[in-house]
C-alpha cells in the first residue's frame, strides 16, 4: 500500500525531475532495539519544494528528519542530500550537514552567549569567516527575523517566539540549501506561534527547500507544496497540499484530519 | 613479604583510625545539628558566632587545628575552665586533639549540609502537620527528620569518607593509627611499599563498605519517593 | 591562650617562606591534575574497557588519602631497584616531584568526577544544534561543551580548590617545609604554640577567602547569562 502511494508522490514531482532532488530517500529503515521506528520510507524532495510531514505522535516524523542530517543513524536504505550520499563517515556527514539547516522544537540556543554570538559562533568556527564579516551577516539575518534589537541580550531574556526566531536566523546565516524544521512551534505559547510561522512563510517565498514536521495544519495548507502523512513509521499518504486536505484518499488520513481540523 | 607481626600492628592502627573517625564524626554531627537549627533563621546573635566559626574552621587545614589543639590544648582547656574556678589541668592526648579538631572542622561543613536539607523539606509539610494538630516535637522527629535525612544522606556519606581520610593526615600530630604503624613497619623492614599498599587497601575497603551501607540506607530513607519507573523504550519520534 | 605580636612579626619570614613552598606545591598540582582529569572524564562517556579503567582510577584516587600516596611515591618507590638505579632516581628522589605527582593524582580523581558531571549537564540539544551548524566534534567539545561545563561546575571546582589548598599540609610528611611545617618549626624554638600556629592559620584564612572572593567575581562574570532581568 505504501509503495503505491509513494509512487503517487514520486510521479507528482516528475515535472521537477529535471532538477537534481534536494533530498532523496529510498528504502529507509530505522530500529530502536526491536522497535521498528521507520519502515521502508521512500521520499523525494525537489529543490525549492516545501514539504510538510504530519501525523500522530510516535509516527516517526521527527526520526525521519533527524536521519536526514544524521542526528539519528539509519539502519538500512539510502539518503542523498543535494546528490551527496549520507554514509557513516564523518566527512560525508559534514558535507551533508553543510547543505542543511535545522530548527529544533526546543530552540537549542547557546544559553551562555548573546544572540549575536549565537549566530556568529558557527560562522567563525565552521565557515572560518572573520569576526567583522560574521557580525554583519548575523545582523542581516537577525533583522530579517525581526530580532535585530535583541542582538546583545542573552537567550533567557527573550520570549519563546523571539528565541525561536533567533534559532532560525542562526541556521540561515550559514546559507543552507535545505531547511529542516522539527516541530518549531510546539513549545511556544499561542501568541508567539504566529510570529514564527510568519517568518517561515516569508522564508518559503525565497525558493529555499523546506521540510517541516508540524501540527500547524493551517500553515501546511497555505504554504506547503506537498504534504506527507505518516503513521507508525510508514508513509501512509502523500500528495499536493490541496488534494491532501480536500480529498484525502486513505481512511487513516481522513480520520487524522477529522481529529486535528 | 609483609611480616605478620607488623600486619597485626597495622590492624590495631586501623582500629584506632576508625575510632578516631567515628568519635570525630559524632562530634561533628552534634555541632552540625546545633548550628543548623540555630541558624535556620538569620538572627544577628547566632550569625555573630556562626560566621567566624565557619569561616575559620573551613578556611584552615584540619592538621593545623589538630596541632593547635594538641600543643595548646591543655592551656585552652584551663583558660576556659578558669572563670568557673576549676583549676584542673587536663592532659590532651593525640586522640583527643584529633577528635576535637576533626569534629570542629567538619561540624561546620555538616551544619551547612543539615541546614540546607531542612530548608529543602517542603514547607507544606510543617503546615500540614500543624493543621493536623501534631505536637511540635513529634513534627520534628516523625515528619521533618526522616525527610531531611533523605536529602542530607549523600552529603553525609561523602563527609564520613572525608573525615576517615583526614584522620590519616591528622595522624601527623603523633597519633598511633594505621599511618603511624605503616611508617614504623617501613622503617624497620625497609619494605615501605607493601605496608603503604596495605594501608591503601584499608581505606579503599572502608570506602567501598561505606558506599554499600549508604546505598541501602539511602534506599530506606527514600522510601515513598521513588515510584517504579516503567522499563520500556521511550523514543524521540 | 595568648597571642604575642612580636613573635608573630619575627616569625613572618619563616612563615612566608613556608607559604611560598605551599604555592610551589599547589600550582603545578592544579595544572597537572586538570590535564590528567580531562581524558579520564571523557573516557567515562563511551562505554567499554576504557570507561571501566577510568572508573577504577577515579575510585582509587578518591578513596586513598593523599598522605598515603605521598608516602608510597616518596618512600615506597625507591624500594625498587628500577627506581633507585636508573634515571628515574633523579625524578623520584626530589620531594617536590613526589609531592606534585602524589597530590596531582588525588586531585585528578576528584576533578575527573567534577568534569564528568559538568559535561553530562550540558543539554544534548545544544550539542546537536552545534553539529547541525557544521561544527566538527573537536570544536564542539572544546569551544562549546567544555566552556558550558565549566560554568556549571564553578562552585564544585571552588570547593575542590579549597580542599587542595588545605591538603598541601600533607607534604610536611615528606620533608617539604610548607606553611604548617614552618609554623611548627617556629613553635619548636619559641616554645609558644599559639602565636605561630594562629599566624599560620591567619595566612591560610587569607588565602582561602581570597579564593572565595575570586570565585564570586568569576561567578558574577560568567553566569551573567542566567539572570533574567
Amino acid at each position: 500500500m505504501s509503495a503505491i502511494l509513494s509512487n503517487v508522490a514520486m510521479s507528482q514531482t516528475s515535472a521537477a525531475r529535471g532538477q537534481m532532488s534536494a533530498v532523496s530517500i529510498s528504502g529507509l529503515n530505522k530500529f530502536y532495539g526491536t522497535f521498528h521506528a521507520l519502515r521502508d520510507i521512500d521520499l523525494e524532495v525537489a529543490s525549492g519544494e516545501i514539504v510538510v510531514l504530519c501525523g500522530p505522535s510516535g509516527s516517526g516524523k521527527s526520526t525521519l528528519i533527524r536521519c536526514i542530517n544524521h542526528l539519528e543513524q539509519h539502519d538500512a536504505g539510502q539518503i542523498h542530500v543535494s546528490g551527496i550520499k549520507l554514509t557513516r563517515r564523518q566527512d560525508d556527514v559534514e558535507k551533508v550537514r553543510r547543505e542543511l539547516g535545522m530548527v529544533f522544537q526546543n530552540f537549542n540556543l547557546f544559553p551562555h552567549m548573546t544572540v549575536l554570538a549565537n549566530c556568529t559562533f558557527a560562522l567563525k568556527l565552521a565557515m572560518r569567516i572573520a569576526e567583522k564579516e560574521a557580525e554583519a551577516i548575523a545582523q542581516e539575518y537577525l533583522a530579517k527575523v525581526n530580532v535585530a534589537e535583541q542582538a546583545h541580550k542573552y537567550p533567557i531574556q527573550l520570549s519563546g517566539g523571539q528565541q525561536q526566531r533567533v534559532a532560525i536566523a542562526r541556521a540561515l546565516c550559514l546559507k543552507p540549501r535545505i531547511m529542516l524544521f522539527d516541530e518549531p512551534t510546539s513549545a511556544l505559547d499561542p501568541e508567539s506561534v504566529g510570529s514564527v510561522l510568519r517568518i517561515m512563510e516569508d522564508l518559503a517565498q525565497t525558493g529555499i527547500t523546506m521540510i517541516c514536521v508540524t501540527h500547524e495544519m493551517g500553515f501546511a495548507r497555505r504554504v506547503a507544496d506537498r504534504c506527507v502523512f505518516m503513521e507508525r513509521g510508514e508513509i501512509v499518504e502523500a500528495g499536493p497540499a490541496d488534494t491532501f486536505f480536500d480529498s484525502p484518499s486513505s481512511e487513516r488520513l481522513r480520520n487524522f484530519l477529522d481529529k486535528v481540523l | 613479604m609483609p611480616s605478620m607481626g607488623f600486619v597485626q600492628q597495622l590492624g590495631i592502627g586501623a582500629l584506632t583510625t576508625i575510632q578516631v573517625a567515628v568519635c570525630a564524626y559524632l562530634l561533628a554531627m552534634a555541632i552540625g545539628i546545633v548550628f543548623a537549627l540555630a541558624t535556620l533563621r538569620r538572627r544577628w546573635l547566632t550569625q555573630l558566632i556562626w560566621v567566624p566559626y565557619a569561616s575559620i574552621f573551613t578556611g584552615v587545614p584540619s592538621l593545623l587545628v589538630a596541632f593547635l589543639f594538641y600543643y595548646g590544648g591543655s592551656e585552652i582547656v584551663s583558660s576556659v575552665l578558669a572563670p568557673f574556678g576549676v583549676s584542673q589541668s587536663i592532659e590532651i592526648t593525640p586522640f583527643m586533639a584529633a577528635v576535637a579538631a576533626l569534629g570542629m572542622v567538619y561540624g561546620a561543613y555538616l551544619a551547612d549540609l543539615i541546614r540546607s536539607a531542612i530548608q529543602n523539606v517542603p514547607h507544606g509539610q510543617f503546615e500540614a502537620a500543624r493543621v493536623l494538630l501534631v505536637p511540635r516535637t513529634t513534627i520534628w522527629l516523625r515528619v521533618i527528620l526522616p525527610q531531611m535525612l533523605r536529602l542530607a544522606l549523600p552529603g553525609m556519606t561523602n563527609m564520613w569518607i572525608v573525615v576517615l581520610k583526614d584522620t590519616a593526615l591528622v595522624s601527623l600530630i603523633g597519633l598511633k593509627e594505621i599511618m603511624a604503624y605503616a611508617k614504623l613497619a617501613s622503617g624497620v623492614t625497609k619494605e615501605p611499599f607493601i605496608y603503604y599498599m596495605l594501608a591503601s587497601a584499608f581505606f579503599l575497603a572502608m570506602t567501598w563498605l561505606t558506599y554499600y551501607v549508604a546505598r541501602n540506607v539511602e534506599q530506606w530513607a527514600g522510601r515513598g519517593f521513588h515510584p517504579v519507573v516503567a522499563k520500556g523504550a521511550s523514543h524521540a519520534l | 591562650m595568648h597571642f604575642d605580636p612580636q613573635v608573630a612579626w619575627d616569625s613572618l619570614p619563616k612563615l612566608l617562606a613556608g607559604t611560598l613552598t605551599t604555592f610551589t606545591v599547589l600550582l603545578p598540582v592544579l595544572v597537572l591534575g586538570l590535564l590528567l582529569a580531562l581524558p579520564i572524564a571523557l573516557a567515562r562517556f563511551k562505554p567499554g574497557p576504557r570507561s571501566v579503567l577510568a572508573a577504577a582510577y577515579i575510585g582509587f584516587f578518591r578513596g586513598v588519602p593523599s598522605l598515603v600516596l605521598l608516602y608510597l611515591i616518596y618512600s615506597g618507590l625507591p624500594q625498587f631497584s628500577l627506581v633507585r638505579e636508573t634515571f628515574l632516581w633523579n625524578v623520584f628522589s626530589n620531594a617536590y616531584v613526589c609531592a606534585w605527582i602524589g597530590l596531582a593524582l588525588t586531585h585528578s580523581g576528584f576533578m575527573a568526577e567534577i568534569i564528568r558531571g559538568g559535561l553530562a549537564a550540558v543539554p544534548q540539544g545544544t550539542l546537536e544544534a552545534a553539529a547541525t551548524l557544521g561544527l566538527k566534534p573537536r570544536q564542539i567539545l572544546f569551544r562549546l561543551r567544555l566552556p558550558m561545563a565549566a560554568r556549571y561546575v564553578l562552585r564544585a571546582y571552588q570547593n575542590e580548590l579549597l580542599i587542595m589548598v588545605k591538603s598541601t599540609a600533607a607534604v610536611s610528611a615528606i620533608t617539604l617545609v610548607d606553611l604548617t611545617a614552618a609554623a611548627n618549626t617556629v613553635f619548636d624554638y619559641t616554645y609558644d604554640p599559639f602565636t605561630p600556629l594562629m599566624t599560620a592559620a591567619a595566612i591560610y584564612w587569607c588565602i582561602t577567602n581570597g579564593i572565595r572572593l575570586a570565585f564570586s567575581a568569576a561567578d558574577r562574570k560568567f553566569n551573567r547569562y542566567l539572570v533574567r532581568a
